[in-house]
């Protein structure tokens, strides 16, 4: 017993022996210092950081191979410049120089290595000019420019469906754009607006028709929105901003005048704003570029506000 | 004091995480190299253990007796072993009766007294079940009733085996029977004991410089049941196991635990078992300690004592059934005030012996308190709240990457406590499918999630308890051999 209870108390002392000597060391190299054994003492370091996506890259510094694959640390690097080489097969591989700092990390965080073969997948089956994607139901939209159809399928490619027909316009549509509940598909060139149905079962009720066919007008579209409710359409004209239903011979009610002619808007159909900019002359005589946003909500129309107001300009 | 200790440096490093991020990493750095050096050190005294129990597994303890020199009679003995039982049921007392009945040992020299409690109406009929079947196995066998609400008594186990104990006395003194020749071992109520275990006590006891001054531990296991346990108790219960081989090793702050075995002399001559406190296996130690005025020690027998994995019909309940029974162990930390304040009346134990004895007290149940909280949920508290300086400076980089360092290592020494458990199963019963050695090597990776709710957390609320004086009543635990 007296011999394990000596062999016992040797592990003991050794252990405590272990970690009065190397904690001293674990600690100074966490904290980001560097023992110096020529001179004996410890020099403050700095570390990088290296996380790549995908991992697993080969880390080279300096053009030194490191044991360790990203994500990695690389500690008790002295202050200075270092070469960072990251290589991963079948990627391109990364590379740049940067500094250390004394007791700082560098953290290199954000690298995403890129395919050197993407995979290229074609996701349309026929001929298109136009697509765009509905990010929040997962799908893309085509238009079918032999057929002048609209298309759509799952972000694969599979699950094709043809929607609709579109009306033939003089010239190639420039806008198309899908309502919110995804029922109905508005699309315009600049003297033509039209709207087709694309889900049959809605209310209403499966059908293509112009909204707006100007071919000879000069007050051009530039751009048009769905309200909300998936039955109005904000046209951005040249010099104002109108609102109409979406039917046959409907009539447009004007919303505001526009001094710039060539203005450029944005409408959130989340809260039925829309936000435009315009020219407007302020009290010194200069004419400044103004942000406007007119509410378009059941509930706040017509509430106009200005979110952005320069030298006190307003809109009437 | 342990509770205001154990919240003080949880708190303390709640506060510095927020506003001293640096300084926190560094100490939970600290921390985490002092817990790898202390894995290291305490699984190579598992190791050393186990190789002691290995050795001495199958020796024939009472041919060695007998091969004792004149003067160290093993006959001269009696053994008297005693069963506290509260609301255990046949199915458990049978075996352990049976064990005892069935070891190598003369049973002319074996008195058996199972200590019921009076307000446990079933009681009466297992007893007289057993005294049918066991009443002639044994030269004496005594069946207590212990009284429900004596003075000064509180429903404990202790109040229970002093009782039966004092039983005991009466039929010792009518047999005429000197208490110096008697070694009394309490046992909890589902322990079976190995066929050598009364030969290797004997050994012990006729063995040990003054062996009236010594309690003699052997190495608790939870085989009863093993195979049929769910892996979580299995787990808390093969890692009590490794603590008590452990401990066996370091005399210096070895107390008894569970069954257990000392002289009937030596707790006649301290007043029995405490009837007031529900940790009565250490503080009987303890009481022995300060009677023979630190002159006292624990012996450790390196045979085991089979007892039950404590569970129960599902997940929840286990953990339940294991969280309880852990808080009851923790509440081990009613024995500082108790040792403390009998130091101070005793002026024959040596100081320095006090001091230490007090601090190694008060570490075992700090550190049980803590240790978990600080690996599993401080130790990520200074990159979660550090800011952003933090995360520009070295350090915090380097944390998350040390406490990964302890993970892995605590998994790579997790592979010798597998391969040490495998060699102390029982072999495997019929009824238990093959495939079942397989998931008790690959349940280790549960490892974590148990210290998460087990580490900690039942000691800390012990010592919360304590520190509010929201005293425990004794809470037997769920004892299942099997669940139908």
């Amino acid at each position: 017993m007296l011999s394990e209870q000596r062999i016992r108390g040797i592990l003991f002392y050794a252990s405590v022996a272990v970690f009065f000597v190397f904690l001293p060391f674990v600690l100074s190299s966490a904290l980001g210092y560097r023992f110096d054994r020529r001179n004996l003492k410890f020099t403050r370091s700095g570390l990088i950081f290296i996380k790549t996506q995908p991992s697993g890259a080969n880390v080279y510094l300096n053009g030194k191979l490191l044991n360790d694959k990203t994500p990695v640390t690389i500690n008790e690097l002295l202050p200075g410049r270092y070469r960072i080489r990251l290589e991963l097969e079948r990627y391109y591989p990364w590379s740049d120089e940067v500094t250390v700092e004394a007791g700082k990390a560098t953290p290199l965080d954000k690298i995403i290595l890129f395919l050197l073969r993407p995979n290229v997948k074609q996701v349309n089956r026929d001929r298109f000019h136009s697509f765009w994607i509905d990010e929040e139901r997962q799908l893309v939209y085509y238009i079918n420019s032999e057929e002048n159809a609209l298309y759509k399928s799952d972000l694969a490619g599979e699950r094709y469906q043809k929607l609709a027909n579109l009306i033939v316009f003089s010239t190639s549509p420039l806008k198309y754009k899908v309502s919110l509940e995804r029922g109905r598909i508005l699309y315009c060139n600049n003297n033509q607006l039209a709207v087709t149905d694309i889900n049959p079962d809605d209310k209403f009720g499966g059908d293509s028709f112009f909204v707006i066919n100007e071919p000879d007008s000069e007050d051009w579209v530039l751009d048009a929105f769905w309200h909300s409710d998936g039955y109005h359409i904000i046209v951005v004209r040249k010099g104002r901003i109108d609102v109409t239903e979406a039917r046959p011979r409907a009539k447009a009610v004007l919303l505001t005048r526009l001094n710039n002619k060539n203005t450029t808007a944005f409408y959130d159909v989340r809260s039925d704003t829309l936000y435009f900019l315009d020219l407007e002359e302020a009290a010194d005589g200069n004419t400044y570029d103004n942000l406007y946003k007119i509410e378009l909500s059941p509930w706040s129309f017509p509430w106009q506000d200005l979110i952005k107001r320069r030298h006190n300009g307003t809109k009437p | 004091m342990p509770g205001a200790m154990s919240w003080g440096i949880i708190l303390i490093l709640v506060i510095l995480a927020a506003l001293r991020p640096v300084f926190c990493a560094a100490l939970v750095i600290t921390f985490d190299f002092y817990w790898i050096v202390r894995t290291l050190y305490l699984t190579t005294l598992l190791v050393l253990a186990h190789q002691k129990l290995r050795c001495q597994k199958n020796r024939n303890w009472l041919a060695d007796c007998q091969a004792l020199k004149a003067g160290k009679s093993w006959q001269v003995l009696y053994h008297l072993v005693i069963f506290p039982v509260y609301k255990e049921g046949l199915d458990i007392l049978r075996p352990s009766l049976a064990a005892i009945r069935d070891t190598n040992y003369p049973k002319d020299k074996i008195i058996v007294v199972m200590a019921f409690e009076e307000r446990h109406q079933p009681s009466r009929q297992a007893s007289e079940a057993l005294e049918k079947e066991f009443k002639g196995c044994f030269f004496g066998y005594l069946t207590s009733m212990h009284p429900d609400g004596l003075p000064g008594e509180a429903r404990t186990k202790g109040a229970n085996a002093t009782w039966a104990a004092k039983k005991a006395k009466d039929f010792l003194d009518a047999k005429g029977i000197t208490y110096e020749r008697v070694v009394l071992s309490c046992f909890d109520a589902d322990t079976c004991v190995e066929k050598e275990y009364f030969g290797c006590l004997s050994y012990h006891f006729l063995t040990t410089p003054d062996p009236h001054q010594a309690s003699y531990q052997p190495i608790p296991v939870y085989n009863n049941n093993i195979w049929n346990a769910p892996s979580l108790a299995r787990l808390v219960e093969i890692s009590s196991s490794y603590c008590q081989m452990i401990e066996s090793m370091r005399l210096e702050k070895f107390v008894t635990f569970s069954s257990h075995s000392m002289s009937f002399k030596t707790i006649v001559d301290i007043d029995y078992w405490p009837v007031n406190m529900i940790s009565d296996d250490s503080v009987v130690y303890w009481k022995a300690f300060i009677f023979y005025n630190g002159k006292y020690r624990v012996v450790p027998l390196y045979i085991t004592v089979s007892m039950d994995v404590a569970y129960s019909s599902n997940l929840f309940r286990t953990i339940a059934v294991q969280y309880k029974q852990k808080r009851r162990w923790a509440w081990g930390v009613e024995n500082f005030p108790f040792v403390l304040s009998r130091f101070l009346d005793n002026n024959n134990i040596p100081f320095l012996l006090k001091v230490r004895r007090a601090f190694h007290l008060l570490e075992s149940h700090v550190t049980w308190a803590i240790w978990a909280v600080i690996i599993t949920l401080l130790a990520p508290l200074p990159v979660l709240l550090g800011g952003a300086l933090f995360h520009q400076m070295p350090i915090g980089y380097n944390l998350p990457l040390i406490t990964g360092l302890l993970l892995r290592f605590t998994l790579g020494t997790s592979l010798v406590w597998i391969l040490l458990s495998r060699t102390m199963l029982p072999p495997r019963p019929r009824d238990v499918p093959w495939f079942k050695n397989i998931v008790m090597v690959l349940e280790w990776v549960i490892v974590p999630l148990v210290i998460l709710i087990l580490g900690s957390t039942p000691a800390l609320d012990a010592q919360t308890r304590l520190a509010l004086a929201k005293y425990m009543e004794f809470y037997p635990t769920e004892k299942k051999r099997k669940v139908v």
